[in-house]
């Protein structure tokens, strides 16, 4: 994945891209606004990393005038702006995501990893498929091995995140989000209690573990590789 | 001292507006003066005009009846009278007959003005008289007239009395304002003086007030109100300072050893792991508090009603309860919600969720297995609402009390549990900018935390 960067902070640019290289992707670097802007237009970058706070351009100008000459390029905003309205401007300017300083590198890794491969949201299935798991969106049913699942709205929307993301990482911080809509963060084990009782019922019905715990980074759950006939 | 008052007395408000009341004052009185002055002195004329006329007409009728002598005799007797006219009564070549006024041989007949020797009387000054002359026909004329000085006199009687009236009015009016103005600078020099003090340093200070509850009073009374609420701002940003400095301290010195020791001590590839584990997990906290620090002074620098949309209060109570049931299963609590159906306050929906969120997490977090745990949301048909989270957990003691929406502050039993004392500030922080009233009360067993929001469409009131 080709991935432009646009951040002052040397430090961080540089923590950020080692991580990314490791992961194998290519990243290209700006350190001003205009830079970035003038990288980003070549085009060719599956997702943009961009800093709130630039020298030369910020970042909501450098991102509203991209959307302005047609860059669709998901973005990533890095904040350290972590209000309400800080992130509604930034989602409002052409922004796909946002993420608050201080952050886990994981953290970072997920979400783009979920941006660069977000189907667009028109052509949305209405089944979701994961080895013998199968997911109704109209009916809300979920089947394991033909048989019923009973789950409760909120194991179904987590479960619905997770399929949707099969086999990428997605982050604690990112089914609060998505799931309860806490942009914040609880002491206690909100989703920990509810992977674990998802976990359990997927299991009642036999069948491989499907969600795994990545320690340190969140969850994933695995479509099992097809048994051999 | 008076040539330090005065020039500052011409530069007080008080004193420039009563002398400006003055000068207005001053002028109409003066063009009352003119007016009256005029009217009156045209009256006059007119008045001895048409007496002196008609005087004419009798004494002309006089003598056309009864002759010469008959009239001589009239003048003579109206001379020696009490009639304030002057006669008088002379042949063709000039000759005084009879009357007051001296004989003149080129008096025509019609108005004219004639001099009266008055040795008796004003020193040597002759009077002055108007009179109307006749020819009475047969060489003989006649003269009516007035001493012109009766209307002078009383002209002058009016101006007099008007200077005197305008002049004494200014003077009251400048001495009034003076004394006013002299009034008004002593108060504003207490406030003013008050102020320079507070800017010296000397923070308790306060205006004093005298009770008459006088608009310089209202002032003085605000003023105050307002230098109590800057030194309850500035006491709590000392206190964060040194809460701050001192509480994270503590995790930056264990952080501090951790790498300490992993540089004295360890010996493989796992020690280090180990330590750098702990030194990672206790940035993390100093992260988190870092932030929670960073929530609440957004929270509380914001103004209120900033970006506030109508928040749908049911909804955000039944997510949060249905995000923490599971959690207080596992943890043997017994969350009881019981939630009013479609309560609206005017609000910021993600502070309110996390200020909830807060409070159940502390229930949550501060009490024994087997603790209930109640969260109730009430609606008011007014459009105000009561958000209350209660348990039944031990009593919280009456020194935590006062303290618990402090700081980092951690009652004495909770200093154990991991938390970073920063919850209920933030819970706090959030009520604030809503207008809502925090209340904790030690419910023996238990706590009860509410949040009473005011009525909706109103404005929360500025402390």
């Amino acid at each position: 994945m080709k991935v432009l960067l646009i951040e002052d902070d040397q430090e961080t640019s540089a923590y950020v891209a080692r991580g990314l290289r490791e992961q194998g992707h290519v990243v290209d670097l700006a350190a001003t606004g205009r830079d970035g802007l003038f990288l980003a237009t070549d085009g060719g970058h599956d997702v943009l990393i961009v800093d709130r706070m630039l020298p030369g351009l910020d970042g909501i100008s450098l991102v509203q005038t991209l959307r302005q000459t047609g860059v669709k390029a998901p973005v990533l905003f890095l904040t350290a702006l972590g209000g309400v309205g800080d992130r509604v401007r930034g989602l409002e300017a052409g922004g796909d995501d946002y993420l608050v300083k201080p952050f886990a590198f994981a953290e970072l890794l997920a979400r783009i990893n979920a941006l660069a491969r977000r189907p667009p949201l028109t052509d949305r299935p209405t089944m979701l498929r994961a080895g013998d798991l199968e997911m109704d969106l109209l009916k809300r049913t979920v089947l394991r091995g033909g048989k019923p699942v009973e789950l409760q709205l909120r194991e179904f929307q987590l479960l619905e995140f997770l399929m949707r993301n099969a086999d990428r990482v997605v982050t604690r911080t990112m089914l609060l989000e998505s799931i309860w809509d806490f942009h914040f963060d609880p002491k206690t084990n909100i989703v920990e209690t509810h992977i674990s009782r998802l976990r359990s019922k997927l299991s009642q019905r036999g069948g491989a573990e499907l969600i795994y715990t990545i320690r340190g980074a969140g969850y994933v759950l695995r479509i099992p590789a097809p048994a051999e006939p | 001292m008076n040539g330090i008052v005065l020039p500052r007395l011409l530069r007080v408000a008080s004193f420039r507006f009563a002398a400006l009341y003055v000068a207005v004052f001053a002028g109409s009185a003066l063009m009352l003066g003119v007016t009256v002055f005029l009217a009156a002195g045209s009256a006059l004329q007119q008045q001895m005009t048409a007496r002196i006329e008609a005087e004419a007409a009798f004494l002309r009728e006089e003598f056309q009846a009864d002759g010469l002598a008959h009239l001589i005799d009239v003048v003579r007797e109206r001379g020696q009278g009490a009639s304030a006219l002057d006669y008088l009564v002379e042949d063709q070549a000039g000759v005084h007959l009879a009357g007051e006024m001296p004989a003149k041989a080129d008096l025509k007949p019609g108005w004219a003005t004639i001099d009266v020797p008055q040795a008796s009387e004003d020193g040597n000054r002759p009077e002055r008289v108007r009179a109307l002359v006749s020819d009475l026909g047969g060489g003989v004329r006649f003269a009516v007239g007035s001493d012109l000085r009766q209307i002078g006199d009383l002209k002058k009687a009016i101006a007099t009395a008007f200077a005197s009236t305008v002049g004494l009015a200014g003077v009251l009016g400048i001495i009034g304002g003076a004394l006013l103005s002299r009034a008004f600078l002593r108060r504003v020099d207490t406030i003013a003086r008050t102020a320079e003090a507070i800017i010296g340093g000397d923070l308790g200070r306060r205006v004093p007030m005298r009770g008459t509850g006088d608009d310089l009073d209202r002032l003085a009374g605000t003023l105050n109100r307002m230098l109590d609420r800057i030194a309850v701002l500035m006491d709590s940003l000392r206190q964060v300072s040194t809460d701050v400095a001192h509480d994270l301290r503590t995790p930056l010195s264990r952080l501090y050893q951790r790498l300490e020791d992993a540089r004295a001590h360890a010996r493989s590839m796992a020690d280090y792991e180990a330590s750098v584990d702990s030194a990672l997990g206790e940035a993390q906290g100093l992260l988190e508090t870092f932030s929670a620090l960073l929530r609440i002074a957004q929270v509380e620098g914001a103004s209120p009603r900033a970006g506030f949309i109508d928040v749908n209060l049911t909804a955000v109570t039944e997510t949060v309860s249905d995000a923490y049931r599971l959690d207080a299963e596992e943890a043997d609590h017994q969350l009881i919600a019981t939630i009013a159906e479609g309560v609206v306050v005017s609000g910021d929906q993600e502070l309110l969720t996390q200020a909830l969120s807060n409070l159940v997490e502390n229930a949550l977090r501060h009490t024994p297995p087997g603790t209930r745990i109640g969260i109730r949301l009430e609606g008011s048909p007014k459009g105000g609402a009561l958000l209350l989270v209660e348990d039944d957990g031990p009593a919280v003691t009456e020194a935590d009390m006062p303290r618990l929406t402090d700081r980092f502050y951690r009652g004495e039993r909770s200093r154990t549990t991991p938390g970073n004392g920063l919850g209920l500030s933030l819970v706090s922080a959030v009520a604030d900018l809503h207008g809502a009233k925090l209340s904790l009360m030690a419910m023996k067993p238990g706590l009860r935390v509410s949040l009473t929001f005011p009525l909706a469409k109103r404005r929360p009131p500025h402390t």
